[in-house]
C-alpha cells in the first residue's frame, strides 16, 4: 500500500523524486519512472517535489485512477532503479509551467 | 485581501529516534501544512508515514477541547462539557478527600511518552505530583532495560552517531526495524551499502528492513544472549577479536570468555533456531568486516533476559575493536549528548519522607492489589495503558472500580479516557512550545508555537501550573513561563552545549550539540567509557548494586530501587514463556507471540485517524502455514488468539515472513474499535525482564482458534486482502 507515480510523469523526466527517495524505489525505462510498493516506506518526500504533480498516495487515487497501483508494481519489478537525476526531455519546462498554471 | 501566510520552524513531538525537524505553514492563524525542514542533516525533509497528515490531525473533529465530567457508568464513555473552574473544582475536593483520609500516597500519576518534550515530556507532572506527595510511578516501557544493560557495559555513552554509519562496512540491524520505526536512519545505512557495506536484520520477524537487508537471520524471541554468547566463543576461540584492543580498553576478558565457552555453536542453534553455518557465517564477517556496528532496538529488552542480552551485544563491539573506527561500535541511544537538568524537571528535593514507588507495567496489580494505602486516584497523561500496557482485563477491572477518581488529560477520548472521571484537554505540537531531545540523533530541535490552541486546551505545562496553583502550591517555580523553564532545564554550560544558545535553537530550529564531527568520530577508540573503571566492563562492576532504574524514569528519586541479583557476566536465562523452558503452559498454549510496532500508527498514536486505518488496516495475526494448517485456519480467516490473561480478534495471515511456533500481531490498534474489544496486549503478562524493569511483551504464550464465519464478514475485506498481497 504505497506511492504511485501516475500518467503525468510522462513527457517530461524531472526525477527530483528520485534523488529524496530513502529506500531508493523508483523503477525506470527511458520514458519515466514507477515506485517499488514493496520498498515504498510512505514517507511523502517525493510528492512535493514532482514539478507536475505526478505521484500520489495511494489511498488519495479518484476511482478512475485505481489502475495506477498495479501498473506500478508491475513494472517496477521487471525495470532497474533509477537513484541519480536524469536529464529531463525537451519541452519539460513547458509542462511545468502547464501544471503550475492549473494549480 | 490576501491571505497571510507564514512558516514557523517545529519540531516532531512523538516518542520516535528520529525528532524530525518541522516547517509549519500557517495561514489566516489556521495550520495548512506541516513539512520536514529539507536542511536538517539526518532528517532531511522526509516525515514519516505517520505523521504525514500531522496538519490534518491537529483539526481532527474528535480532538477533546474542553474539559468533561463523567455522566454516565464508568467506562461508558458519557461525558458533558464542563468549565476548567468545575474541574479543577472536583479535583481539589476528591484529592483534598483522598489525602485526609488515606493519604498523599494514595493519588498516583500514569504517564509516559505520548508527548516527548523537555518541557510537557517524559518528567512533565513530576514536580507537582514530588510537590503533592503522591505514589513515584516507575515508567519503565520503553528502552530502560536495554539502557542498563548498556550502562553496565560500556555506560552512558553517546555511542556511534548515525550519520557516521556511511563508513561503516558491515551494519547489523538487531531487533530493530528501522524502515518503520525510525526511518531517517535508512539513508546512512543505504549509503554505506553503495559503498560496499553488508547489511544484516535479526528480527523472528521478516520485517520491511528484514525484506531489504542484504541478510535476514530470524530468531527465537528471547534468546538473543544466547546468540550473542555462542558469537564471542566463536570470535575468541578462532582468535578473531582484537587482542590488543582487549588488553588496553576492557576488563573481565578471561571471565568472558569462560562464559562464552558454555555457549558452543551447536546448543546456540538449538536454542535461537538459527542454523549452525549461519552462527559461523555471522561471527566470522563481523568480527573482520571492519568497521561494524551494530544498531540496536528496543526490543531487545521485551523477554524475560532482556538485559542481559543487551549487556551481551554490547560487549561485542569491544571484543572485536570495532571502536577503533570511525562508523564502528555500538548505536543505541543517543541520549547522553543532550544535557538535561533531569532534577530540575523532576524535583526530587520535594519528595515527602517514607515515598513508595510502583512500577507502572503492574497498573493492574497496582489498582487491584495495592494497600496501605490504596490508590485511590490515578491521574494519566501522555499516555493510553489500556492499549500499551500489559494485562489489560486486569487494568479494565481496576479502572472500573467506583472508588478510583480517574483524571485523563489528552488530545482524544482514547481507550483509558473513556474510564474517566474528569477529562482535560491538551495540545498538540503546532500549538505549544517545546525543545526536543532525540534518542537516535545528536540534535536539538525547538519546537516553536504556530497557532492558538483550540477550545480550552492547554499544554502540559499549564496543566500543571493550574494544578499546582489549585492544591495551593506557591513555589514561584509554577509562576515561569515555558521559555524561563526551558533555560532552567539545560545544562548550558556544558561541553556538549558548545556554540548553542536559547537565542539561537528558536531562530535556527535545530541545532548539533558538540559530540565531533561525524566523518572524524570514533569516540572509544581509545577506550574512555563512561564506566567506573573507564574501560568497557566485560564483567561488570556496577552489577553489584543490583537491577536499579534511572532517576529520570522514576521522578527523580534514586533510592528504594529493586536490587535484585544482575549476573556480572552476561549470560542467557530461557523466556518465562517457551516450549522448553514453560512446558506446561505450552501444552495449553503452544505459540509464542510478538507485538511489533505498526508501520502506520505510533503506538497508539494515529490509530484513530481513518487515513492510518485504512493504511494498516484491521488487527492482523501473521502465522506461519505448518501452525494454522493443524487448527483449520486458512488465509484471512478470523481467528481468536487467547491464553488465560485475555484473548483478541484478528484476521490470520499465513507467511513465512514468521517462524515456526512464533505469530506476530502489530501494536496500536484500539481495543475500544476492534470486536473484541480488546487489543495485542490482553495477552501480555505484566512481568518484568531481568534489568530495568522492563516489559515483557515478546515473552508470552498464546493459542489461536478460527472464529465463526459470521465474523468473518464484519472485518474490511479490503484491508486484509492488502495486508495478504504485503506478506505474499
Amino acid at each position: 500500500m504505497p506511492h504511485v507515480v501516475t500518467e503525468n510523469c510522462t513527457g517530461c523526466r524531472f526525477t527530483d523524486c528520485v534523488t529524496v527517495c530513502p529506500v531508493s524505489c523508483f523503477h525506470g525505462d527511458d520514458d519515466r519512472v514507477y515506485i517499488d510498493p514493496v520498498a515504498c516506506i510512505d514517507c511523502g518526500a517525493c510528492v512535493p517535489l514532482c514539478p507536475v504533480a505526478a505521484i500520489s498516495e495511494d489511498l488519495n487515487l479518484t476511482d478512475d485512477r485505481l489502475e495506477w497501483i498495479e501498473i506500478n508494481a508491475d513494472k517496477a519489478s521487471a525495470l532497474p532503479v533509477v537513484r541519480e537525476k536524469q536529464a529531463p526531455f525537451p519541452g519539460a519546462e513547458a509542462r511545468r509551467a502547464s501544471v503550475a498554471g492549473r494549480a | 485581501m490576501n491571505p497571510e501566510k507564514t512558516t514557523v520552524k517545529g519540531a516532531c513531538p512523538q516518542d520516535c529516534p528520529d525528532t524530525c525537524a518541522f516547517i509549519y505553514t500557517v495561514e489566516n492563524g489556521r495550520l495548512i501544512d506541516v513539512q520536514g525542514d529539507p536542511k536538517h542533516p539526518v532528517t532531511q525533509g522526509r516525515l514519516c508515514t505517520k505523521l504525514n497528515d500531522f496538519a490534518k490531525h491537529h483539526y481532527n473533529p474528535d480532538r477533546l477541547i474542553y474539559p468533561m465530567k463523567r455522566v454516565g457508568p464508568k467506562g461508558a464513555g458519557e461525558f458533558e462539557r464542563i468549565s476548567w473552574a468545575e474541574a479543577l473544582g472536583e479535583i481539589r475536593n476528591r484529592w483534598a478527600r483522598i489525602i485526609d483520609e488515606f493519604g498523599s500516597k494514595a493519588i498516583m500519576p500514569c504517564s509516559y511518552l505520548g508527548q516527548e518534550g523537555v518541557l510537557n515530556g517524559l518528567t512533565v507532572g513530576d514536580a507537582f505530583f514530588n510537590r503533592l506527595g503522591s505514589t513515584i510511578a516507575e515508567k519503565t516501557f520503553c528502552g530502560v532495560g536495554r539502557e542498563v544493560g548498556t550502562h553496565l557495559t560500556i555506560g552512558p555513552s553517546t555511542g556511534v552517531d548515525p550519520e557516521s554509519l556511511i563508513h561503516s562496512r558491515y551494519i547489523v540491524l538487531w531487533a530493530v526495524n528501522t524502515l518503520s520505526t525510525g526511518n531517517h536512519h535508512w539513508p546512512f545505512i543505504a549509503e554505506a551499502k553503495r559503498r560496499g557495506a553488508k547489511i544484516v536484520a535479526i528480527d523472528p520477524l521478516r520485517s520491511r528492513t528484514a525484506t531489504q537487508a542484504d541478510w535476514h537471520i530470524p530468531i527465537r524471541p528471547g534468546t538473543d544472549a544466547a546468540l550473542a554468547l555462542g558469537m564471542m566463543n566463536i570470535i575468541i576461540s578462532e582468535g578473531l577479536f582484537d587482542r590488543d584492543y582487549v588488553e588496553r580498553y576492557t576488563v573481565g576478558f578471561d571471565e568472558l570468555a569462560a562464559r562464552a565457552a558454555e555457549y558452543p555453536v551447536e546448543l546456540v542453534s538449538a536454542i535461537t533456531g538459527i542454523p549452525e553455518q549461519d552462527i559461523l557465517t555471522l561471527s566470522r564477517e563481523y568480527a573482520t568486516q571492519a568497521p561494524a556496528v551494530i544498531r540496536l532496538g528496543v526490543a531487545i529488552e521485551r523477554s524475560r533476559n532482556g538485559g542481559q542480552a543487551s549487556r551481551a551485544i554490547n560487549c561485542l563491539p569491544a571484543l572485536v575493536g570495532a571502536w577503533r573506527h570511525v562508523g564502528g561500535g555500538y548505536l543505541g541511544l543517543t541520549l547522553s549528548a543532550f544535557a538535561m537538568k533531569w532534577d530540575a524537571m523532576c524535583r526530587p528535593d520535594w519528595i515527602k519522607e517514607d515515598p513508595r514507588v510502583l512500577n507502572l507495567n503492574n497498573l493492574g496489580k497496582v489498582l487491584l492489589e495495592t494497600s496501605d494505602p490504596p490508590i485511590k486516584s490515578l491521574m494519566v497523561y501522555n499516555h493510553n495503558p489500556l492499549v500499551q500496557s500489559p494485562d489489560q482485563e486486569r487494568i479494565k477491572k481496576g479502572l472500573l472500580r467506583e472508588d478510583l477518581f480517574l483524571v485523563v488529560s489528552d488530545l482524544f477520548v482514547t481507550d483509558t479516557a473513556k474510564y474517566a472521571d474528569i477529562i482535560l484537554p491538551a495540545t498538540m505540537q503546532a500549538e505549544q512550545t517545546d525543545l526536543m531531545f532525540s534518542w537516535g540523533h545528536f540534535y536539538w530541535t525547538y519546537n516553536n508555537k504556530a497557532i492558538e490552541s483550540p477550545g480550552e486546551a492547554v499544554p502540559n505545562t499549564q496543566l500543571f501550573r493550574l494544578l499546582a496553583e489549585t492544591m495551593g502550591f506557591n513555589e514561584p517555580e509554577w509562576r515561569r513561563t515555558d521559555e524561563e523553564m526551558i533555560r532552567d532545564f539545560i545544562d548550558w554550560e556544558s561541553p556538549m552545549m558548545q556554540g548553542i544558545s536559547f537565542e539561537a535553537l528558536q531562530q535556527n530550529g535545530y541545532m548539533r550539540t558538540a559530540v565531533g564531527d561525524k566523518d572524524a568520530r570514533a569516540p572509544h577508540a581509545e577506550g574512555n567509557f563512561p564506566t567506573p573503571s573507564g574501560k568497557c566492563e566485560f564483567k561488570s562492576s556496577l552489577a553489584e548494586q543490583g537491577d536499579f532504574v534511572p532517576s529520570p524514569f522514576r521522578a527523580g528519586y534514586e533510592a528504594m530501587q529493586d536490587g535484585s541479583y544482575i549476573d556480572p557476566l552476561p549470560t542467557y536465562i530461557p523466556p518465562f514463556e517457551s516450549r522448553d523452558s514453560a512446558p506446561q503452559i505450552a501444552a495449553k498454549y503452544p505459540l509464542n507471540i510478538i507485538s511489533p510496532k505498526a508501520h502506520g500508527f505510533l503506538n497508539s498514536q494515529y490509530a484513530n485517524e481513518i487515513k492510518q486505518r485504512k493504511r494498516q488496516g484491521d488487527p492482523i495475526l501473521i502465522i506461519h502455514p505448518e501452525d494454522a494448517r493443524p487448527r483449520g485456519i486458512g488465509n484471512g480467516d478470523t481467528v481468536k488468539v487467547f491464553n488465560d490473561r485475555g484473548a483478541f480478534i484478528g484476521a490470520a495471515i499465513l507467511s513465512t515472513d514468521t517462524i515456526r511456533g512464533v505469530v506476530a500481531s502489530y501494536l496500536g490498534h484500539w481495543g475500544t474499535d476492534s470486536r473484541a474489544k480488546s487489543a495485542v496486549n490482553s495477552i501480555s503478562s505484566d512481568r518484568a525482564a531481568n534489568m530495568g524493569r522492563a516489559p515483557t511483551f515478546s515473552d508470552n504464550l498464546v493459542e489461536v482458534a478460527k472464529v465463526d464465519s459470521e465474523a468473518i464478514e464484519a472485518l474490511s475485506m479490503g484491508a486484509r486482502r492488502a495486508a495478504i498481497a504485503e506478506h505474499a
